[in-house]
């Protein structure tokens, strides 16, 4: 049997991400492309620069978000999805900014169904929590993440996620959730957003990408959807 | 006491000199028609550069020789026509001799302008004299290298193409709604300027019907967009549209056929949409009146291609392009829907051999113009970035050939070629 390590939350979030895909297409889900398969795999991911991150977080990012989603037999790793890339755009869009949420005072605890109650932007949340993470990656297993096996790294990520491994004066399951969050986004965002490549991830789940409408299908009854996913924007797409 | 101030008001409108008053009103009812006729011309759209004042001239015309630059047409003295008689202006509107005695280049349509009756020319002097603000601003050179820049082979051209003024002559038999319309259509609205084909100098193949069923038949592309036939056959003629689609595209730049596209735009924003239903009606009733200049087989809808797509087996790759990325507005039935998303079935731009509006709209997108009784604008996004040449050429190759359409598949050469002139 294959090790779990952090699997069960990526199946909990690949469950999350079918809930909200339109039960037909759930249904047609066993469908898959060999052809489309292989021209993916024959198609070299380019070196991206990231243009936020530094080089020892980049590294760290690119550490931690390979674990959160491993490639598998199932499907890509966040890594082969470009998840790095897109969590670094998105660092130079005002989403990165905090330009979409509250950010006014008073900063106070609040109960969870209130949200987000911190002071920090995604792009200063990064910028605290990863340092302060590896800090205290380095304190309990005497090495960077990025130098630790997986199943250590599994459980590092995992002390984070349940609050036994503090980092500073950040709450821990704060930037855990964040990371997660922004990496299922870069995993099944449309590839004009630098995740996604290939549109590997929704060919997983059999998500026919950005198409206007499906009217044809609505009386089609039991058959499945035929058509591979299209971009919005990316040419051959 | 303030109410009577009102009174005191009406009795010293009174005591205007009732003569005074009716000139006044004629030559306010004078410039208001030549107003008219100035958008049945569509003046405004040459005559204005892009984010000019209104008729001060400017705007770039290509030419196979150079660039010339439209004239500053408004009152001011010094630089517009302030100073012109109305011999002068008239002169020009119909011989295309200006007030320094050169021929004008015949991107002025001086020759069916020559069809402009008396008493609107007359309305159209007054309008441009009292109707306008002046502007100060010089007209440019245009930039014709020599010896091309030379005037007198214009004169040549003029006496060769446009020898004689040519009064409005209605059609033989015509009623008198087509007979406006012929007016407004081979006179002021110059339809012909960009619809029928031009011959080896630029000149028009006919000016009026009565010279020849090449008139209205359809223009080779200008900026990209290919004027079709406006006469009353298949083929990428109006066949197919009753008379009151062509008054509702005329209105409002939309019917349930098709949409305007490139220059058209400007001509139902600018002018058109401003004609009186009745003149539209006019309009309508002379094209429709156009017997067909070719011989082209009636619009056949065949579902061939609509079912292969609903049914989920696209044919080729274009099919499958067409599903992708412009079945979700034009229907995988090609119909469209109504006014808002154009009929792709059976549209007249889809006709013929020529794809070039097809590759341009598909590589630059579009957008339906607002007008004052239809003001949505739909828009079409661009493709430019998201297809390759020859993808854009095999889904315009499908839909030329599609649900009936009687066009000719295309080539990625022809894309590409289309592209590099548009990134120029």
């Amino acid at each position: 049997m294959k090790p779990t390590g952090i699997s069960p939350s990526r199946r909990a979030f690949l469950r999350t991400a079918l809930a909200t895909t339109p039960a037909t297409l759930v249904l047609a889900q066993q469908f898959f492309h060999p052809s489309l398969g292989l021209a993916a795999a024959e198609t070299a991911p380019k070196a991206y620069q990231p243009a936020y991150f530094t080089a020892s977080e980049w590294a760290l990012l690119m550490s931690l978000v390979d674990r959160l989603i491993p490639a598998d037999e199932e499907g890509p790793g966040a890594l082969e999805a470009g998840v790095p890339e897109f969590i670094d755009r998105q660092m130079g869009e005002p989403y990165g900014y905090g330009a979409l949420w509250y950010m006014q005072g008073p900063f106070r605890d609040a109960p969870a169904e209130l949200g987000y109650q911190l002071p920090f932007t995604p792009r200063t949340l990064y910028r605290a929590a990863l340092p302060a993470f590896d800090k205290a990656v380095q304190a309990r297993f005497g090495k960077g993440l990025v130098e630790l096996d997986e199943p250590t790294r599994d459980d590092a990520i995992s002390q984070l996620q349940h609050g036994t491994l503090t980092i500073g004066i950040l709450p821990p399951l704060v930037f855990f959730d964040q990371l997660l969050q922004n990496t299922r986004e870069g995993y099944f965002c449309d590839p004009v957003h630098g995740g996604n490549k290939d549109m590997a991830a929704w060919r997983m789940i059999n998500f026919p990408g950005a198409r206007a409408d499906y009217i044809d299908w609505v009386e089609q009854y039991g058959r499945e959807y035929p058509f591979r996913p299209v971009s919005v924007a990316v040419t051959g797409g | 006491m303030t109410v009577t101030r009102p009174w005191a008001a009406l009795l010293l409108f009174l005591a205007i000199p009732a003569t005074a008053l009716a000139d006044g009103d004629s030559d306010r009812a004078l410039v208001a028609k030549g107003e008219y006729v100035a958008r049945t011309g569509d003046c405004l759209t040459c005559h204005t550069a892009k984010d000019g004042k209104p008729y001060a001239g400017g705007l770039p015309m290509q030419t196979p020789i150079g660039i010339i630059y439209s004239k500053n047409i408004t009152p001011d003295k010094e630089t517009g026509i302030g100073d012109w008689t109305y011999d002068t202006f008239a002169r020009l509107m119909r011989t295309g001799i200006d007030d320094e005695g050169h021929s004008s280049y015949p991107a002025m349509p001086y020759p069916s302008f020559s069809r402009i009756g008396d008493d609107d020319l007359a309305a159209l002097y007054a309008y441009f004299q009292h109707g306008v603000d002046p502007v100060r601003q010089a007209n440019r050179k245009s930039e014709i290298p020599w010896p091309l820049s030379v005037r007198w082979p214009l004169g040549v051209w003029r006496w060769a193409f446009a020898p004689a003024v040519q009064p409005f002559q209605p059609p033989p038999q015509a009623d008198a709604r087509i007979a406006r319309g012929a007016y407004l259509v081979e006179g002021p609205g110059h339809c012909g300027a960009c619809h029928t084909p031009r011959g080896l100098a630029l000149q028009e193949e006919a000016l009026s019907d009565a010279e020849g069923s090449d008139y209205l038949s359809g223009g080779s592309a200008i900026d990209g967009w290919v004027p079709v036939s406006l006469r009353d056959e298949y083929g990428g003629g109006l066949a197919g549209w009753s008379a009151s689609d062509i008054v509702a595209l005329l209105k409002t730049g939309r019917n349930t056929h098709g949409a305007t596209l490139g220059g058209m735009n400007d001509v139902v924003v600018h002018s058109t949409q401003y004609f009186t239903d009745e003149d539209l009606v006019s309009v309508a009733a002379y094209l429709k009146s156009l017997a067909p200049n070719k011989d082209s087989p009636p619009f056949r809808y065949d579902d061939t291609a609509a079912k292969a797509l609903f049914n989920g087996t696209p044919p080729t790759k274009g099919a499958q392009i067409y599903v992708d990325r412009c079945g979700g507005c034009h229907r995988t039935d090609g119909k469209g829907a109504g006014s808002v998303f154009p009929s792709l079935a059976g549209n007249p731009i889809l006709q013929t051999a020529d794809a070039t509006s097809a590759i341009n709209i598909v590589l630059a997108g579009g957008a339906v113009p607002a007008t004052a009784t239809s003001p949505s604008v739909f828009t079409m996004a661009p493709y430019a970035d998201v297809l390759t040449d020859q993808e854009i050429a095999d889904v315009v190759s499908f839909i030329q050939t599609s649900w009936g359409n009687t066009g000719t598949a295309t080539t990625r050469e022809k894309v590409t070629s289309l592209r590099n002139t548009k990134a120029r």
